[in-house]
């Protein structure tokens, strides 16, 4: 089973980052993403993360996780279309040559634009955050936001909630697999599926919370109240941390004049 | 060490004490085994003896319990205790909390004021002596049951105190695994450090344990050397498994009715072959064991026999249905399959409810009669109205046969039936088997216990990495 946002062991130039570095990469891609709505910029930008993650040995879960995103694009463009009405009018979503309602549904450039860029963007921030979880090790992450003053409570959540996926897949196979062998079929209709829903739901919901008591003592008896670390292990700054900060820094300090200066004009 | 001074204690809304008036010392260099049936309160004394209830858990608390000499209430908080005590609980799941397995470990002991040279010492001699070394970069929760349980323990053990309180630490090892750790508690224990364990396998542990606790409800029924305890009818029966008198001559084999037949059956998992060629014919009536390694492909073959995998090649017949090709719920009819978790199955809010559910779905006709007969069988009919998660682990074991058995497959299939259970515990289960097959089931089990497969089943097949090494009649085994 495809495990989904789980650290892959490396030693590609992503894993060899630090992880500050990539938390700052995460931000400016964040706010470029969501402030601007030009299509060859946000393209521009998903190419980018993809030669990344193929300089650092991690193109396959990306493209992987694609299908993920294209999957939700459908319904995007679904969504514009239906709401979207601007500009010139290309199409229907109901082929005219469907007798009454033929004709229906017209499909605008409007809607088309909106949804290709809610598609960009949604791939761009997926794939950045994928890209950061999969090559950073939890201890490092752990280590970094204690520096930054994090509680760990806020950092050990994120991390036992990524920890957590894929067991509960295998988990929510497992019962699945007992539910079939005793005749389960998920029922027909959107009612029929929303009852069957529970003799999977219930177990796997059980299971876990019976679970959270354990993992609450584990990392109280681990010492994850106190302060006193050793510090072993600790990741330093390397030489492309030292070029890749100020570069970021650059090109997000340029778009945000780009993007200031032209919608102040 | 340890000292436990009339201690009783209730969980928050329980109508019953979990354990009562619990009297008991831990001794340096001394290993104390505590057993009983599931539910007899071992969790529970495990936790009021790490101090874990008096910091954590609310409820009607009494009596008192000293770690080190010290009153447990008068540590600071668990943090504190675990310098002092390292504790084991049973579900590794929940103890694992990182993405690999040498992170786990550092994370036990990176917060103890150790210097670097220090923790990088304990590192890698935990890892040596638990035999993770080739582990250490692997993401612990896709390992294996017992894998999963020897990390556990290294991040218990790294830490290096001189109390361990172990939940079965062994319950999902098998019996090479089983004696490492035996080995390795010996050493521990001539270093004089105080060790507290609950198992199951009491005739595996034997030359570890200096004293025996069985406790019963919740109450101490006999406490003391082992020779002494062993003297105790009932003791006995917990601490070692007696399934003497379970294989008769086979009833009503019908060998000219295969009931399950494989011929060239090969299965991969992506690129991993977990079977290959297996040609199998079992008869209707038969009791079969399939024994065999962590990864032998004992789950993965009996899958196939209702269609919850379909072979990668060759064929599966069984009941005369096509398994590579009928519906998962027509095999239902034919076959019933008991995961090991019982837990995974369980979801209605009484007895009654969760057997009714396979009934309802395959339409069987006299459904009242068809749940009460089940539960009959099984000695739950008093329970019809409880709450399945409420039940002990054995009497979840029970109904979950129960769930599969009202569907009145012809064909019953049990994956580990006895985990977590006691000797009686799991003689009982045994009981039940045989009497289904008398009534002219065909059962087949896996299991780790060589003593269970040995004892009771007609038949016993060996796997070894996804093939059939070994395929034995018990009678020509064992006269």
């Amino acid at each position: 089973m495809a495990e989904i946002l789980q650290y892959i062991p490396g030693d590609g130039i992503f894993h060899r980052l630090h992880p500050v570095t990539k938390i700052l990469f995460i931000i400016i891609v964040s706010v470029v993403t969501i402030l601007t709505s030009s299509i060859p910029l946000l393209a521009g930008l998903l190419l980018l993360i993809f030669l990344l993650a193929f300089a650092g040995h991690l193109l396959r879960p990306v493209i992987q996780q694609m299908i993920l995103i294209l999957l939700m694009s459908i319904v995007i463009y679904l969504i514009t279309i239906l709401t979207v009405q601007d500009g010139a009018v290309i199409g229907y979503l109901v082929p005219s040559f469907i007798p009454l309602i033929g004709g229906s549904i017209p499909i605008t450039v409007g809607a088309l634009t909106v949804g290709t860029v809610l598609t960009l963007r949604f791939a761009i921030l997926i794939s950045a955050f994928q890209l950061f979880v999969i090559s950073t090790q939890p201890r490092d992450l752990v280590h970094t936001m204690e520096r930054a003053r994090v509680p760990v409570d806020y950092t050990l959540m994120f991390i036992i909630a990524l920890r957590f996926i894929p067991t509960l897949q295998i988990e929510g196979k497992r019962i699945h697999e007992a539910q079939l062998a005793r005749g389960y079929h998920p029922g027909d209709g959107f009612m029929g599926r929303i009852r069957s829903v529970a003799p999977v739901m219930v177990p796997l919901v059980s299971n876990s919370l019976s679970r959270a008591t354990l993992l609450g003592l584990t990392i109280d008896l681990r010492g994850y109240r106190t302060r006193a670390r050793t510090r072993l292990r600790e990741r330093t700054f390397g030489i492309a941390d030292k070029v890749a900060i100020p570069l970021m820094c650059l090109a997000g300090v340029a778009f945000l004049y780009g993007f200031l200066t032209s919608s102040l004009l | 060490m340890i000292t436990l001074e009339n201690v009783s204690y209730a969980y928050p809304r329980a109508d019953r004490e979990a354990v009562s008036e619990i009297t008991l010392t831990l001794k340096g260099g001394e290993c104390v085994l505590v057993t009983g049936h599931s539910g007899s309160g071992k969790t529970t004394l495990c936790l009021a003896a790490a101090g874990i209830l008096e910091h954590e858990y609310g409820g009607k608390k009494s009596g008192r319990v000293t770690v080190d000499g010290k009153d447990v209430r008068e540590y600071h908080d668990l943090t504190d205790i675990s310098t002092r005590v390292g504790i084991l609980f049973d579900d590794p799941d929940s103890q694992l909390l990182f993405t690999t397995v040498e992170e786990e470990v550092l994370s036990a002991i990176e917060r103890r004021g150790f210097s670097v040279a220090e923790v990088e010492e304990r590192l890698a001699q935990v890892l040596a002596v638990t035999g993770l070394e080739e582990l250490k970069d692997r993401p612990p929760h896709a390992l294996s049951g017992g894998q999963k349980q020897r990390v556990v323990l290294a991040t218990t053990l790294a830490l290096g105190t001189d109390i361990l309180i172990l939940d079965e630490p062994t319950s999902e090892l098998d019996e090479q695994g089983t004696e490492s750790i035996v080995r390795l508690l010996e050493e521990f224990k001539a270093q004089g450090k105080a060790i507290l364990i609950v198992e199951q396998k009491f005739t595996k542990l034997a030359s570890l344990v200096d004293r025996i606790v069985v406790l019963e409800n919740g109450r101490i029924r006999n406490e003391g050397p082992p020779a002494t305890v062993l003297q105790d009818e009932i003791a006995r029966r917990t601490l070692i498994p007696d399934f003497s008198g379970i294989r008769t001559r086979s009833p009503a084999v019908n060998g000219s009715v295969p009931m399950v037949c494989t011929r060239g059956l090969t299965f991969s998992y992506g690129e991993e072959e977990a079977l290959s060629g297996v040609d199998l014919s079992i008869a209707q009536g038969e009791f079969v064991a399939i024994v065999g390694e962590n990864g032998s492909g004992k789950t993965t073959l009996v899958k196939h026999f209702i269609g919850l995998l379909r072979p990668g090649k060759g064929t599966v017949t069984v009941d005369g249905k096509d398994a590579a090709k009928a519906p998962i719920a027509e095999l239902a009819h034919s076959v019933g399959l008991v995961f090991q978790n019982p837990d995974h199955m369980f979801f209605a809010d009484s007895v009654f409810d969760e057997v009714a559910f396979g009934v309802d779905n395959l339409g069987i006709p006299g459904r009242e009669q068809a749940v009460m007969d089940a539960l009959a069988t099984v000695r739950l009919t008093a329970a019809r109205d409880l709450y399945p998660r409420w039940l002990s682990r054995g009497e979840r074991q029970r109904l979950a046969i129960a769930c599969v058995l009202a569907m009145q497959p012809a064909v019953l299939i049990l994956d580990e039936p006895t985990t977590g259970l006691d000797g009686s515990e799991s003689r009982e289960i045994l009981e039940i088997l045989k009497q289904l097959q008398e009534k002219g089931h065909t059962i087949i089990m896996i299991t780790h216990s060589r003593e269970i497969a040995g004892q009771c089943a007609d038949r016993v097949i060996h796997m070894e990495a996804g093939r059939i090494a070994d395929d034995v009649r018990a009678e020509a085994a064992h006269g």
